[in-house]
């Protein structure tokens, strides 16, 4: 029986089309699998039906009963439970007063009832509590857990709402085997009372332990739904590709020359989000960093970058071992770092054009008595370079589009001229044809010997890209692609494997 | 293994958890408590009388409208916003109630929809805030400060001058006391009973929620809209209480009366402990942040210094507690 039914959903955000055609079909005492690769779409659907997100077409039902909700509250009132891949807790409250948020238990006076509050919050954390880890408990502040007991706090939060329906946005993300084993055993209860779960997982042993049907998303558009029994691992894995299994297809040309010599070698990186990780980038080289989303690749740029604090291992540059504490360790000895989070770590935006180019150079200068005419001269061929479009220098950076911003601070460590370039998603949101200028410059920049790391979320461009490719699972590298072997296949294939 | 073994080292946890998990992030008042009975000293020795019930009332009666005003705009800043505009509302519902007293000639009907309208107002002028910064999304400090304005402008159209008069038995029942007690410790009191009482409701944990982290709380159900606007209809609520409070005591009108109020009644908040980012923090903090602030011109004053200095000596002390809120929430 078909509980809740999506049709032809449909949702862009500003420019970029998140969702196209969003179908699914979830039945009551099911476990539905919702997978596909980065940016498909699953999560803008589930957000839609979870009520947080407004869709901008296409129609939902649930019990044959076309329905809209505008706010979450509506949607849990609808009773459907949304496990949020970001979580949904608030750090300053307790695990108590998280779990039960909006929901606590009452006194016959309508207060809140802090003992019943803290007494079912232990009955619910119950079921965990061999697996929960030292220090969780229903007093403890949010703030204090680890990211396992943080997702453990949403599971129950979830779980405590009792819906009829309940969204799981990738629930198992940071959780070890014994943890995730109890969490199945809690879902197969739940669908033994005839709830329906959607559930979104990157791990495929996963996906075929607790599921009974998959739907399969790529680029925004529900591709084939099928029950679990009747497919395999490869079956799902082509279809998130795209059918056909892309081999050389995509492959650029030419691989560039390598001259061999190794410019930036990491040795035993170990991180907040990094396990034990070691390569070496040659000169004139694309490194590519693969895999799902969040496994670390930006945690390694950020750390090569001096922005985020390594616990172990040791970064050498040019033979020479070096001590990243700060960014400005980092570009003082010409590395730099391009973040597509350009409204966070990239442009100053009320700043004009001009400021924004000159920042990097402006802080090698003398502190007093700016040379504006000298600035100009060394920003304008590094304008020109970049294809930017601009009104003037004048101009506040805020008035470019997104692709020309992304110039903007591109051109800004051009200026400086770095020996490594690190690239964090750096086409994030951008239009096609900025991001097809900002490769055939990095290619430019790679034969006059600048060495890249990049990171995307989009593996085409990545395979088109990159001269090869280091897939990360859990701040590890689990492979590593090279020539023939670096198709989409085998990056959807190493990134999805069982970790 | 069997059952009671694997529970065992669980319950030793719990235990020891129980002794760390008494945690000043949770209890973020008890520096102002420390700083509130350090002041109490000092001041008991400057001031032997200090401790007559006759002062105590006085120094309660004088410190009772920063602590009113204080306890609303606990809500407001645990809400992450804040109420620039609370100064101004006093002042509001000061003249608006001393003028309709007099207006309608003082009798007791006329007192009774002078203290209820006065009320009245203070709720709206806080809701007229909640809507602009909640619903329409504007910046709170931008937003109150220019409601702020406009209220402080109200109150001089109201009443240009100083003056005008409420009858005696307003300021005689203020001073005097009801049922054997005080009225000045019966207002303290039945408000702190109202606070306390919202602090175990739901709106409270979602109040927290809300000025913790706003999508989460959003996306949680909470009506964050509805919170928020409550949090300034409640920050009106307190001020107009306080101006009311003023109204007994001084027995006129002043449109300039609440100007010192904003700033005071934040300082009174951090000083209790509760964060400026929101989420973290309770009323009670800011009633002793309210008497800290107060017992500091007290000390001032007994300590002969001059009073140039109250300015002086009132930042530092904030800026101190503000130290010791870093310190406890670095650890």
């Amino acid at each position: 029986m078909t509980i809740l039914r999506a049709r032809n959903i449909r949702k862009r955000f500003g420019g970029v089309v998140a969702l196209e055609q969003g179908d699914l079909a979830l039945g009551a005492g099911e476990v539905h699998v919702l997978i596909g690769s980065n940016g498909c779409g699953k999560s803008t659907l589930c957000k839609i039906i979870g009520g947080s997100v407004a869709p901008d077409g296409g129609s939902l039902e649930l019990s044959s009963e076309p329905v809209r909700f505008r706010t979450p509250h509506a949607a849990a009132a609808a009773g459907i439970g949304v496990f949020y891949q970001e979580l949904s807790l608030i750090p300053q409250l307790t695990v108590a007063e998280n779990i039960f948020l909006g929901r606590e238990p009452r006194t016959a006076y309508g207060l809140v009832d802090r003992k019943r509050l803290r007494s079912d919050a232990e009955t619910a954390i119950r079921p965990f509590g061999a697996v929960v880890g030292q220090g969780f408990g229903p007093d403890v502040l949010v703030s204090d857990l680890s990211a396992d007991q943080r997702q453990i706090v949403e599971i129950l939060k979830v779980l405590s709402e009792n819906s009829r329906i309940v969204i799981f946005d990738e629930a198992t993300a940071s959780l070890d085997s014994k943890q995730v084993a109890v969490f199945f055993d809690l879902i197969r209860s739940l669908k033994a009372e005839d709830h329906a779960i959607i559930f979104i997982s990157h791990r495929m042993d996963e996906v075929f332990a607790i599921g009974d049907r998959v739907t399969v998303m790529r680029n925004g558009r529900t591709v084939v739904s099928v029950a679990i029994a009747e497919t395999t691992q490869d079956e799902i894995v082509a279809h998130m590709v795209g059918g056909a299994y892309i081999a050389a297809a995509d492959r650029k040309e030419a691989p560039a020359p390598l001259t061999g010599t190794a410019v930036l070698a990491a040795r035993n990186l170990v991180g907040r989000k990094l396990a034990d990780v070691s390569f070496s980038l040659q000169r004139g080289e694309i490194l590519g960093l693969g895999g799902l989303h969040g496994q670390g690749q930006s945690d390694l740029l950020r750390s090569l970058f001096g922005a985020e604090s390594l616990a172990g291992g040791s970064v050498f540059l040019d033979g020479k071992p070096l001590l990243l504490r700060k960014p400005s360790d980092a570009i003082a000895n010409g590395i730099a770092y391009i973040s597509g989070d350009r409204s966070r770590y990239g442009v100053l935006p009320i700043r004009s054009i001009f400021e924004n180019l000159v920042i990097g150079l402006v802080s090698k200068q003398r502190p007093v008595g700016l040379n504006y005419g000298a600035l100009v001269k060394r920003i304008a061929p590094v304008a020109e370079r970049l294809k930017l479009k601009f009104p003037s220098f004048a101009a506040p950076v805020s008035d470019l589009s997104g692709g020309n911003q992304q110039k903007v601070v591109i051109g800004r460590w051009l200026a400086v001229a770095p020996a490594v370039l690190l690239l964090d998603d750096p086409t994030k949101g951008i239009d096609l044809q900025t991001k097809h200028d900002l490769y055939v410059i990095l290619r430019e920049l790679c034969a006059e010997g600048v060495s890249i790391i990049l990171y995307s979320s989009e593996d085409k461009e990545l395979l088109g890209n990159a001269d090869r490719i280091l897939v990360f699972n859990g701040g590890r590298i689990v492979r590593e692609l090279e020539g023939e072997r670096m198709g989409e296949f085998e990056l959807y294939q190493a990134a999805y494997a069982a970790s | 293994m069997t059952e009671h073994a694997k529970t065992a080292p669980s319950n030793h946890t719990s235990l020891t958890q129980r002794l760390r998990s008494f945690d000043l992030r949770r209890h973020t008042y008890l520096l102002s408590v420390v700083f509130f009975l350090i002041l109490c000293g000092i001041n008991i020795a400057l001031q032997p009388s200090f401790l007559q019930p006759g002062v105590m009332v006085s120094n309660l009666s004088t410190f009772l409208p920063l602590i009113l005003v204080s306890i609303g705009q606990t809500y407001v800043i645990l809400a992450s916003d804040i109420d620039l505009s609370v100064g101004s509302i006093v002042s509001l519902v000061n003249v608006a109630t001393v003028s309709i007293i007099e207006g309608m000639g003082g009798t007791g009907g006329a007192i009774a929809l002078g203290l209820t309208t006065g009320l009245g107002l203070g709720i709206a002028a806080g809701l007229f805030n909640g809507l602009c910064v909640a619903l329409l999304r504007f910046q709170p400090i931008v937003t109150t400060f220019a409601t702020g304005i406009i209220f402080a402008g109200l109150a001089l159209w109201i009443l240009p001058q100083a003056g005008k008069q409420v009858p005696a038995t307003v300021w005689q029942t203020y001073g005097g006391s009801i049922l054997g007690v005080q009225t000045v410790i019966w207002v303290l009191t039945l408000a702190v009973i109202f606070a306390l009482v919202l602090a175990r409701t739901r709106f409270h944990h979602a109040l927290l929620a809300t000025g913790g982290q706003m999508q989460s709380a959003f996306q949680t159900g909470l009506h964050v809209l509805r919170v928020r606007i409550t949090a300034y209809a409640l920050s009106g609520l307190f001020s107009a209480l306080a101006a009311l409070c003023l109204v007994g005591e001084t027995a006129s009108g002043d449109p300039l009366l609440g100007t010192g109020y904003t700033l005071s009644s934040i300082s009174a908040v951090v000083l209790g402990g509760t964060a400026l980012s929101g989420g973290i923090g309770g009323f009670i903090g800011s009633v002793f942040g309210a008497m800290i602030l107060g017992l500091i011109d007290n000390v001032i004053f007994f300590a002969r210094l001059p009073f140039e200095y109250q300015g002086l000596v009132q930042g530092l002390i904030v800026l101190l507690a503000l130290a010791g809120g870093v310190f406890v929430s670095r650890r």
